[in-house]
């Protein structure tokens, strides 16, 4: 029960981040939690997909289906929080206060609120997704063996409520926080997503032998071990990799760059 | 534009597809367990790693240390590359039975 515990609170920790982030960015903006509903129908569906086709997506091109996957899955999801920072930000920096900011007709978010509800929706089905799928899985290894079924979805259930209290937590944290400050904090978190996702898809490209495994620049295992809570909590907030080498890093980069543009311009554009 | 004009400078500086060969080694899932459970590789080399799973459950292989992780469902193979590695042990694990499913790859000049 314990592994399953363990098991399906790694898997769900960083959905349950994703979820508070962008629910907390929700309720700060005045925007309803509509996008909730759909996006949690999708990823049901996603995930079933994922499940069930495991066998076929594993054995396309080559045996490396699952990569390129999950490779197209990361990339959907870092352009939905490229997408969702770039409406967001210039409330980071408004000198006006958001209620002022958000009735002005100029502002960003009202005039790109479909676009903000469809990468709101594809962000969080799309990442749970993932991580359900391989929940299922699991769970299903346990199908044929009715007395170990029990056991592992007790644990899913405990794992499953673990993480949904760690979210609930820290989305009432959040909330009392003030809203320049927890919108900050959010977009400080997306341009760590956004990296650690992309770090994700070097992974899965060096994993099939498209790009080269070179030596780690780096090696911190022996101060924040990834196999620890904290490396674990590390890597659901940053992607942290103790051991990365140059194409992750450059892959970092890349996704973290276009964040950091937007970041400047919008700072620059509240200072005219 | 720009993104993929990188994404391609990318693969020109770190290319995987490598003209030299590849050594191929093979693990057998078998009771949610590894066999052989240390397989030793050479050092500083590019390997094929081709793991069969032979139980009708799946497996997820993991490794924190070679930065891998894959599942493989019940009687069915998947292939993961790794290295070039330094010399030295490098663990793996079965996530979905942690208990029994270890192994090491070895790495040795």
């Amino acid at each position: 029960m314990v592994d399953a515990i363990l098991l399906i609170l790694r898997e769900v920790l960083e959905a349950a981040l994703i979820i508070t982030m962008l629910l907390v960015m929700s309720r700060k903006l005045s925007l309803t939690f509509s996008w909730a509903v759909p996006a949690l129908i999708l990823s049901v569906l996603f995930s079933w997909i994922l499940a069930h086709y495991t066998y076929a997506i594993t054995e396309a091109w080559g045996g490396t289906g699952q990569e390129w996957a999950n490779t197209l899955l990361y990339l959907l999801v870092i352009f939905s929080f490229i997408a969702i920072a770039w409406i967001i930000s210039p409330v980071l920096f408004t000198t006006t206060a958001k209620t002022e900011y958000l009735s002005s007709p100029k502002n960003r978010i009202t005039r790109h609120k479909k676009l903000l509800f469809i990468n709101l929706v594809s962000a969080v089905s799309l990442s749970l997704a993932r991580e359900a799928s391989e929940i299922l899985i699991y769970l299903e290894g346990f199908l044929h063996q009715p007395h170990a079924l029990k056991s592992a979805l007790i644990g899913s259930f405990i794992g499953l409520g673990v993480g949904v209290s760690l979210g609930a937590i820290t989305y009432y944290l959040f909330i009392f926080a003030s809203t320049r400050l927890s919108l900050r904090i959010m977009f400080i978190l997306l341009v760590f997503l956004c990296g650690g996702l992309s770090t994700q898809i070097a992974r899965q490209l060096m994993q099939i032998g498209v790009l080269n495994s070179t030596t780690p620049l780096w090696n911190t295992s022996r101060i924040i071990n990834e196999h620890s809570w904290l490396g674990e909590l590390l890597y659901a907030l940053f992607g942290y990799d103790s051991s990365p080498n140059s194409a992750q890093i450059i892959f970092y980069l890349i996704a973290v760059i276009p964040l950091l543009i937007i970041l400047t311009a919008s700072w620059r554009l509240s200072r005219k | 534009m720009a993104i993929k004009k990188l994404f391609l400078w990318i693969l020109l500086i770190n290319p995987g597809i490598s003209f030299a060969e590849v050594p191929e080694f093979t693990i057998e899932i078998r009771d949610h367990l590894f066999f052989p459970s240390t397989l030793s590789v050479p050092a500083y080399r590019k390997i094929k790693l081709i793991i069969i799973n032979q139980d009708s459950t799946p497996e997820e292989v993991e490794s924190y240390e070679l930065n891998r992780e894959k599942v493989i469902m019940g009687g069915s193979r998947a292939i993961i590359f790794i290295g070039p590695l330094d010399p030295g042990e490098y663990p793996f694990f079965g996530e979905f039975n942690p208990k029994t499913a270890q192994g090491i790859i070895r790495a040795q000049e």
